[in-house]
């Protein structure tokens, strides 16, 4: 039986149980189940245990976006569920498989439809696809489904609210989980549908929703009736329980930490996991198209702010854009693109060619400009087209009431792009038109004079642009760790870690890691398959054994002696102290 | 004290071999026989004069609140009067109890500050005394407060010859760190795990440098998912009562409490894809692994099982 | 200023550091060694409070001990509104005695299962445990019934009276009593509403909530 209840859609909660920034705390067939209404309206049905340490969600915090553990602070975004913030960790950016494990949410009769793994949709019944039905007051029972259903067949009620004139009521039909009655008295006709809630083995919740309400003073009476007359027979039904058979509690199964699928590479070495319909294009600006991107099929995975996509052009080309919109606001993704003169095809194929309707495909988000949400203040600076990710960073600031400013430098008034954005962001917006390579310079020399302890610099722009504030603010005593900057072309390293080379004993094959690359990334660029889990060198999932060569040990998995030894290394977090490492893979 | 229906009793020598807290020396009378339940068994106690103790498992005969041993009690359970609470062992324990050297400091203040019941495992309870990333969000405007988030990098081992686990290096800003605190400071800490269930911290005495307090967490284990946690400390402190200390502890751990609570599952699962670690739960991670190396399988799920 | 006998972890105690903060009082506390210490039950104290219980407050010299009984006097002689303790509202103030009443059932059941659980006391844990689950019943579907009327206090005001501050911390801290409240989603939001009252404050144990999502301009706002 309970096979089968698993594949059913039930109702978890009416619609009313979720105003906006509260989390219900439900449960199904024995899971726990967190419970969300975002500020989009979109009900998000999630386990109820944070991915973390097993925290409930439900005793965290909702502010609309995201939703905030209680326990470390973990911030997890509306409709993915993804992991977007560890606040122990500020300046890294989650590992995309960090996903709390989610569940379908329909909206049907005022209730919220959810299910462990159900097919098909939710129920359809006649007499409630009216507009005029009535919810009743939920009611919770300690008694198993069939018992609560038993009782329930033999319901009476008054059409008038009055306990004493009950009306004759028969059966329309049962099944598992529900039942239809209808009550005539004097002519008049009430239908009920009760959906029961299978909780656990020995909970279940009674939901019963009325076909026709009746108006003014009498919806209220007729609820309190119902509201009476469900909890005597929710009395009963207990009593009887406490008879029955002691069962034992269901157990939901917790999934393990999911591993990183292995990405199937293509010869460019990136999958284009995803595919997406452009929704909107437009000029947002002299030279820039706005697109939105929203998916088909599966919802878009989590983005951090400062997170980018590849897009594969339909000319063959692959090309990274940023994200312009802030974690768990709506189900798309908004990319800013410039029309670049020296354009190999790329910008120009998205200007000219790509269309409204078209699909388009392209990669999970990456970030390498993570936003740490532990400043005191935040500057951002945006040359061009660098605005792009800036604005992802300004909105989540703004959201998460974090004091920044984003200074925007552009020809005109022209060139700013998402004006729209710009003026909700009000007066944190700082705009710098015209100015030439010098009066540039002054700007920024201002602007970032007088560094602070706990402030950060996000800055994106073209590259002399990057070189003259990294030279500034060198000059301004700014700590190296204070500044981060995105470059827009590949080939710049940011990083200036170490590079050296890999070999793979089993494949025959010699690769080179250069600075700012994991060996975890080069190995899956070149097709080799490894798993992966947490990505921080935490959980030991991406091991590898090394047969030559010192590795430098940045993990916090292996023990001292097991890094002395030297013959583990993990490949997300750690690098070579030697130039060439032999891996057995 | 009434005991739990149907506790689960412990049969994992690991455990069983250790010495356990039962309660603090300071709250038992003499003449007068209670029980408790350690491990999933009921076991009773006296004092028969001030300072002299006997355990014993408890005779189901024997009603509670007596004045004596029951005579059919053929052997007592070795006890220990240390640190002020009365220890026991349901097993053969190889050797001492682990040592505080500064407890036995002329000047020290050594205080019990409560002893609180949790619905939750005693794993889960000695991680969270480990951990530090959630003193912005559990300790607010004490131990941790935002936007210092940040848990910086810090080292553990396993002691080779004592078999403890140390987490050193650690550092937080703590807005009060201390129940004597006046501002906000980057505070250091050493944690050590001398029991898989007890735990100490050191952090430098704000009235000697060259000294450390030490707060301490014993964990008497109810059942594998229920404990009655012991609070003690051992401070260089001239001018604070007793009380006062006593209540900072109090409201930090109450502070703790709905959180261990609300963990699911509540035994400690120890497979390292249970759960999400990152960098900064390296004390944790070392402590999982510490205690499936040392064979502990109460108040835990066991490497290699689904949790149920 | 006033002065409360206090202690940190005590329900009741907090009652009234809720209130004061609510109504911007000032006070001081006088901490009480309640655990491990028993210093509410020393002979000293009884000369405060005869029956050994705190909260006491003492206001310039009027001495006033009994949790609900500190409320009254608090909102009648602090709140300039009238409205926490609505004495020119015959009915009103009817139900906030109703309500107070069933605050002692809420302190003497959930309350005494955390205190059971907490520090040890003796009381029958399962009898309080069902007798909290009664109780919370009750409330429950008041305030479902509140909700439908589209109000959200206790009481049938507009506004929250002292009886939502005397139950409210019985009801947040029943799960360290062993008392789940996942069967109660209608308590649940009201704790949250208690929660976003200005001035409130927390006591450990309490997480704060977050803020309520700004009314749009179609006048559409948090329940």
């Amino acid at each position: 039986m309970t096979e089968s209840l698993m594949n059913l859609w039930h109702p978890i909660a009416s619609a009313e149980d979720l105003p906006y920034r509260h989390i219900f705390q439900g449960q199904l067939l024995g899971r726990e189940l967190a419970v969300w209404r975002a500020d989009d309206d979109f009900v998000n049905v999630w386990e109820n245990r944070c991915l973390h340490r097993g925290t409930r969600l439900s005793i965290g915090r909702s502010d609309g976006l995201e939703l905030r553990c209680q326990y470390h602070g973990w911030r997890y975004a509306n409709r993915s569920a993804g992991c977007t913030y560890i606040p122990a960790h500020p300046a890294d950016a989650p590992a995309r498989t960090i996903c709390n494990r989610t569940f379908p949410s329909v909206e049907r009769y005022g209730l919220i439809w959810s299910g462990e793994e159900p097919t098909g949709e939710p129920p359809e019944i006649a007499a409630l696809e009216n507009a005029e039905t009535l919810l009743l007051r939920n009611i919770a029972v300690n008694a198993p489904l069939n018992l609560v259903l038993g009782h329930l067949a033999n319901y009476r009620f008054s059409i008038t609210g009055d306990p004493d004139n009950l009306a004759t009521t028969s059966m329309d039909y049962q099944d598992g989980c529900s039942l239809s009655l209808t009550a005539t008295c004097d002519g008049k006709k009430s239908t009920v549908v009760f959906f029961v809630q299978p909780v656990d083995s020995n909970r279940s919740v009674i939901r019963g929703v009325l076909s026709n309400s009746p108006e003014g003073a009498e919806r209220l009476l007729t609820l309190r009736h119902h509201s009476a007359e469900l909890s005597r027979l929710r009395d009963i039904v207990e009593l009887e329980a406490l008879d029955g058979p002691s069962l034992e509690p269901m157990v939901a199964t917790i999934e393990q930490v999911p591993i990183a699928l292995p990405e199937i590479t293509t010869p460019s070495g990136r999958k284009a996991a995803l595919r997406v319909q452009v929704l909107r294009k437009w000029a947002t600006a002299e030279g820039v198209v706005g697109l939105e991107l929203e998916s088909i099929g599966e919802p878009l995975p989590t983005h951090q702010p400062g997170a980018h996509i590849d897009v594969h052009l339909p000319n063959g080309l692959v090309r990274q854009y940023s994200l312009t919109n802030a974690p768990g606001e709506g189900s798309l993704y908004r990319l800013g693109v410039k029309l670049e003169a020296d354009s190999r095809g790329g910008s120009a194929c998205l200007h000219e060619t790509v269309k409204e309707g078209d699909v388009l495909a392209i990669s999970e988000p990456r970030n390498n400009f993570p936003l740490r949400r532990d400043a005191v203040k935040t500057i951002l600076i945006a040359g061009g087209i660098g605005v792009t990710p800036l604005l992802s960073m300004a909105q989540t600031l703004r959201n998460n009431k974090l004091d920044y400013e984003l200074h925007y430098f552009a020809q005109t008034d022209g060139h700013l792009a998402f004006p729209e954005v710009l003026n909700e962001l009000g007066e944190a917006v700082v705009l710098h038109l015209g100015l030439s390579p010098d009066e540039t310079s002054q700007a920024l020399t201002a602007l970032l004079a007088g560094p602070q302890p706990a402030m950060h610099i996000y800055v994106c722009g073209p590259g002399p642009m990057l070189e003259a504030t990294r030279r500034i603010a060198s000059e301004a005593d700014w700590p190296d760790e204070a500044i981060h900057f995105e470059y827009f072309k590949n080939t710049i390293e940011v990083d200036s870690s170490s590079s050296f080379e890999v070999s793979l004993a089993r494949s025959a094959l010699t690769l080179e890691v250069p600075s700012g690359k994991t060996i975890l990334e080069v190995l899956r660029d070149n097709g080799i398959a490894l798993m992966s889990s947490c990505e921080q060198g935490a959980c030991g999932t991406c091991e590898v054994t090394v047969i030559e060569g010192e590795p430098e040990h940045q993990d916090v998995y292996l023990n001292d002696s097991e890094k002395l030894a030297g013959q583990r290394i993990m490949t997300c977090v750690s690098r070579a102290k030697s130039p060439r490492l032999v891996l057995d893979i | 004290m009434k005991l739990l229906a149907n506790p689960e009793v412990c049969t994992n020598a690991a455990i069983l071999d250790l010495w356990h807290p039962l309660v603090p020396t300071s709250e038992i009378q003499v003449g007068v026989v209670r029980e408790l339940s350690l491990l999933g068994q009921a076991v009773s106690y006296l004092s028969t004069s001030p300072d002299i103790y006997r355990a014993w498992r408890t005779d189901p005969a024997t009603p509670v609140g007596t004045a004596s041993e029951p005579s059919s009690v053929t052997e007592g359970l070795p006890i220990l009067d240390r640190y002020g609470y009365l220890w026991t062992s349901l097993g053969v324990p190889n050797g001492d109890l682990f040592d505080i050297p500064e407890y036995d400091e002329p000047d020290r203040r050594n205080i019990h500050a409560a002893t609180i019941g949790v619905h939750c495992s005693a794993p889960r309870a000695i991680e969270n005394f480990l951990d530090m990333g959630h003193f912005p969000y559990v300790h607010t405007g004490v131990l941790g407060i935002e936007p210092h988030t940040e848990v910086v990098d810090y080292d553990v081992q396993i002691d080779a010859d004592s078999n403890e686990l140390w987490a050193t290096q650690c550092l937080f800003f703590q807005p009060m760190a201390a129940a004597t605190s006046t501002a906000g400071e980057m505070v250091g800490y050493t944690y050590r795990v001398p029991h898989p269930y007890c735990s100490l911290l050191y952090k430098t005495s704000p009235l000697d440098e060259s000294r450390m307090d030490v707060i301490g967490l014993f964990v008497r284990s109810v059942g594998p998912d229920r404990i009655e946690a012991h609070m003690i400390l051992s401070l260089i402190d001239d001018s604070n009562t007793d009380s006062f200390i006593r209540r900072f502890q109090q409201s930090i751990f109450a502070q703790d409490k709905p959180i261990l609570e609300n963990q699911n599952p509540k035994l400690l699962p120890l497979d390292p894809r249970a759960e999400t670690p990152i960098r900064s739960d390296r004390s944790a991670i070392a402590y999982r692994r510490w205690l499936s190396d040392l064979g502990v399988t109460y108040g835990v799920i066991p490497e290699g099982r689904s949790n149920d | 200023m006033i002065k409360i006998y206090d202690y940190i972890l005590s329900v009741n105690c907090y009652k009234q550091r809720l209130m004061m903060s609510i109504l911007d009082v000032p006070f001081e506390s006088i901490p009480i060694d309640f655990y491990p210490g028993w210093e509410h039950k020393s002979e000293e104290f009884k000369k405060i409070n005869p029956l050994g219980h705190i909260p006491v407050i003492d206001d310039d010299g009027f001495m006033l001990r009994d949790a609900h009984a500190i409320l009254v006097y608090l909102a009648s002689k602090y709140d300039p509104t009238g409205l926490w303790y609505p004495t020119n509202n015959p009915e009103l103030i009817g139900e906030t005695a109703q309500w107070m009443l069933f605050a002692e059932g809420t302190t003497n059941t959930a309350s005494a299962a955390r205190l059971h659980v907490n520090l040890g006391y003796e009381f029958d844990i399962e009898a309080c445990r069902a007798g909290a689950h009664r109780l919370f019943r009750v409330l429950e579907e008041h305030l479902w019934f509140r909700e439908q009327e589209n109000l959200g206090w206790v009481c049938s005001g507009e506004q929250p009276t002292i009886a939502d501050i005397a139950i409210f911390p019985d009801v947040i801290l029943s799960e360290e009593g062993g008392v789940a409240r996942i069967d109660y989603p209608a308590l649940r939001r009201w704790t949250d509403r208690v929660k976003r009252i200005p001035g409130f404050v927390p006591m450990p144990g309490i997480f704060p909530v977050g803020d309520a999502r700004p009314i749009s301009h179609e006048g559409e706002a948090n329940a």
